[in-house]
């Protein structure tokens, strides 16, 4: 009862702050707005196109983005953590974001995309970005398990080792294929690599929400095999559960997850470091718990960094990639050395 | 005699590494079967094998003469639960917590425990005397209580058959005895299949029906206490020189004293002099 309780308060706590940083985005800015002014636009009261147009063409997508983002990053560092039982792990880390943006750069420069298209959003190629995104995502998630197992099972200093090497590559490669690009696109691309969400659009939360729905859904109901996972392979195997076949399907999905938000937004590392760990010091052990929250802390995480990154060096932005970082490094180092003593 | 797990030609190992090959025996219904050997001989190995832990190369393994490998693995679940050598479990569980593990095969939703659930956990607890620190956590106990807790997680299963690895190993005496105690008392009145690897001899001898000696990955014999705690087997098997008596109590065969055969020694005294040039 008092752990149902914990994580009901929990959540109304994340939910009062991700409201609280609802608040502050879409009424700062360039151009702040009244917090009536935004509910009159809302909710169609004598409508103002000036209005209209920063609330529902620039902010509005923006904060719904930074939600989608922050809820995929979320849990799938929370799948990645414990299907890896290394606290340390992350997609950004392990380099599978850097496997989604790699394929991403590479299928907008195959298809001569010109990388404006990602703002004004072409229907068919923005839909179609995630799903090349999870090609590149898989190979690395994939390329990640075949160089960490030793001895038929996964060697955690090897995971991480092999997810820094894979990250760097597929960086690289990021690299080398947008120098091909002409320099405007360029441009485009390196911001986007780094990890931004300011040119966000409808089109773009279209072509994400049906990966966020259906594969939150799935994991969450495979959430509970997480924490049979925090014992050693034998013994989980002796349980009656099939192992290798879980974790597979348990990565592909967040895999998949990571693909349609770096398809969106790049690689925004820390994250999915970070949220899983502030939820399971709020709600404990029970993966059922601690994938909700994570989830609604990551949601917070990036909203708040992506209004800090709007308004902190008015009037130009910082991708919000580089507020997340600046945040997330400390941290990582916090729990390096919290893991060592 | 009713045999509940028979290998046919059963070859195991790790990646390229076979441990043993084409080997054959089989398990009795409600009996205690201790295997022995020397380290590396590759008795820990079969028994993960026969727990569908370690994939084999080759054979197969029935349970009830049925092919494991066409059954599911929670199928299997529900008929033989495992204790591995030094299992890890993650910090801040609580005991009842990691107990109710056990209960994974038989649960149908993952939301609340059954009451079918809770009385069998309360009685694996019962059974291990864990119940004193249900609540604590499992990172505070000591080796021996963290053994009995891993027990009853294992007991939580309802299987009928229990596969367990060493599962004394860096355990006191008295808790060394405690959980062969447990083992002995399901064995004797919940009619248990019990398999396990053991390093102490006497405790095996004490405690087993039926003993299988191995070395370099096959069985070199296999039967009653009496017939394997030999001067002949041990010699054999261990390259040891044991001397055996009767216990006046319980009548089973301990060895009270031995020594290492004199071909090993001067082989090992030979190694001690490679180590010493090499120092």
């Amino acid at each position: 009862m008092l752990r149902t309780n914990r994580f009901l308060l929990t959540l109304f706590v994340i939910f009062l702050l991700t409201f609280g940083a609802f608040y502050l985005h879409i009424t700062n800015g360039s151009f702040d707005m009244s917090i009536w002014d935004v509910i009159k636009t809302l909710l169609r009261i004598d409508p103002n196109p000036k209005h209209d147009l920063v609330i529902f063409e620039f902010r509005l997508p923006r904060i719904v983005i930074a939600m989608l983002v922050g809820i995929g990053l979320g849990i799938a560092g929370t799948v990645m953590q414990g299907v890896t039982r290394n606290g340390l792990a992350d997609p950004g880390i392990l380099g599978i974001n850097a496997g989604a943006g790699a394929s991403i750069v590479l299928f907008l420069l195959l298809f001569q995309m010109k990388a404006k298209h990602i703002t004004d959003g072409s229907w068919t190629s923005t839909m179609m970005m995630p799903l090349f995104g999870f090609v590149g995502g898989a190979l690395a998630a994939a390329l990640i398990l075949i160089f960490s197992r030793k001895n038929g099972r996964m060697d955690m200093q090897r995971l991480i080792l092999t997810g820094i090497s894979i990250n760097s590559g597929f960086g690289a490669l990021s690299m080398y294929i947008s120098l091909k690009m002409n320099p405007q696109d360029f441009e485009m691309a390196a911001v986007w690599m780094v990890g931004s969400i300011y040119n966000a659009n409808w089109i773009f939360v279209l072509s994400m929400l049906p990966w966020i729905v259906i594969l939150s859904v799935i994991i969450y109901r495979k959430s509970h095999l997480l924490d049979y996972f925090q014992l050693e392979e034998g013994t989980v195997t002796s349980l009656g559960i099939s192992v290798e076949k879980e974790k597979i399907i348990l990565i592909l999905c967040s895999v998949g997850l990571i693909s349609a938000c770096v398809s969106v937004s790049g690689s925004i590392g820390f994250i999915g470091l970070m949220a899983p760990h502030i939820a399971r010091s709020l709600v404990g052990l029970r993966h059922r718990l601690i994938m909700p929250v994570s989830a609604g802390v990551g949601m917070f995480l990036l909203i708040i960094s992506d209004y800090i990154s709007k308004t902190v060096f008015e009037p130009s932005e910082l991708p919000v990639g580089i507020v997340v970082s600046i945040i997330g490094i400390p941290y990582f180092l916090y729990l390096l050395v919290k893991s060592k003593a | 005699m009713q045999n509940v797990i028979r290998m046919e030609d059963l070859s195991s190992g790790y990646e390229k590494n076979t441990i043993f090959e084409n080997l054959n025996t089989s398990i009795q219904a409600g009996k205690i079967t201790t295997i022995i050997g020397p380290n590396g001989c590759g008795k820990s190995t079969l028994l993960k094998t026969i727990g569908r832990i370690l994939q084999q190369k080759s054979g197969k393994v029935y349970l009830q003469e049925q092919d494991m490998q066409l059954l599911s693995t929670k199928e299997i679940a529900k008929k033989i639960a495992i204790l591995s050598q030094n299992p890890i479990a993650p910090s801040g569980l609580k005991v009842e917590e990691l107990i109710s593990y056990g209960r994974y095969p038989h649960r149908k939703n993952v939301g609340r425990l059954a009451a079918k659930d809770q009385e069998v956990i309360q009685w694996a607890m019962d059974i291990t005397h864990t119940t004193a620190f249900r609540a604590r956590d499992i990172e505070q106990l000591s080796g021996g209580q963290r053994q009995k807790v891993w027990l009853a997680m294992a007991l939580a299963q309802e299987t009928s058959i229990l596969l367990l690895d060493e599962p004394t190993t860096y355990l006191d005496m008295a808790h060394q005895l405690e959980v062969l105690q447990i083992v002995q008392a399901l064995n004797e009145e919940h009619q248990c299949t019990i398999v396990m690897v053991l390093h102490d001899i006497n405790h095996a001898a004490r405690f087993s029906h039926e003993l299988i000696a191995m070395k370099d990955g096959t069985i070199v014999n296999q039967g009653s206490p009496s017939s394997i705690l030999t001067n002949e087997v041990m010699r054999a098997v261990f390259q040891i020189d044991a001397k055996i008596m009767q216990d006046p109590e319980t009548g089973t065969p301990i060895c009270y004293s031995y020594d290492v055969i004199a071909e090993r020694k001067e082989e090992s005294n030979g190694s001690n002099k490679t180590r010493a040039l090499a120092l």
